[in-house]
């Protein structure tokens, strides 16, 4: 799976949790781009991107993230795609 | 109060209690929420439209999902994350319901339940159907 793909299924992922088909999602969107993104819609997005990628995630590695471009290097490489 | 850990709770982990709902249930609902609507406070409004009686408040029947949660399952570590329900038919005063959670998935990450939910009344019909996530709270050191 290319990095590209990674960033569009998380994309589809982050309009479909803030039912908002128009967002946008770069490598540099983190929580303070998105008013609604709170703990609670947080683990939404890590729940559904585990469903995505049929993966498992430290959720010490997770709060370390700093951004979606760091979740898209992280998914690669628990995907042994990195 | 059940209070289960989240190791303890296996997919497929069913539990189900019993309400009667009464007149003060909806008195106390009315009172905490101000819906005045006639279908739940007028016997003859709600007659006009069809129903035997007054219809017992939906969000009434719907709360009993924080009891299935908050004391059953699974019970003092509940935290609930989000509710979905539908509701299918009428509740009127007096209905004897059987309120059961089932879990059908389990989020190991972050602790978190996804319960399948079901109320139903003395007849067995199906009154409110729906989906809770909830997340396991871990234990206290001093529990």
């Amino acid at each position: 799976m290319s990095r590209e793909e990674v960033m569009e299924k998380i994309t589809a992922i982050f309009r479909e949790v803030f039912d908002d088909e128009e967002l946008v999602i770069t490598d540099e969107t983190n929580s303070d781009d998105i008013e609604d993104w709170d703990s609670f819609e947080h683990i939404s997005l890590i729940v559904s991107m585990e469903k995505e990628f049929s993966l498992k995630f430290d959720v010490k590695q997770v709060n370390t993230l700093e951004n979606v471009g760091e979740m898209a290097d992280l998914i690669l490489k628990l995907k042994g795609e990195a | 109060m059940n209070e289960y850990t989240y190791d303890e709770i296996e997919t497929g982990h069913t539990e189900s209690f019993g309400v009667k709902v009464g007149e003060a249930d909806m008195e106390s609902f009315y009172s905490i929420t101000g819906d005045e609507n006639p279908l739940h406070k007028d016997e003859s409004f709600a007659l006009s439209k069809g129903y035997p009686s007054r219809v017992v408040y939906g969000m009434l029947t719907a709360s009993y999902l924080s009891t299935l949660a908050g004391v059953y399952l699974p019970g003092k570590r509940s935290l609930i994350h989000s509710v979905a329900t539908k509701f299918y038919k009428p509740v009127f005063v007096g209905d004897e319901l059987t309120v059961e959670g089932k879990v059908s998935d389990k989020n190991d990450t972050f602790k978190l339940l996804t319960i399948k939910v079901s109320i139903r009344n003395q007849k067995g019909e199906k009154v409110l159907k729906g989906e809770m996530t909830v997340q396991v709270l871990e234990e206290e050191e001093n529990e």
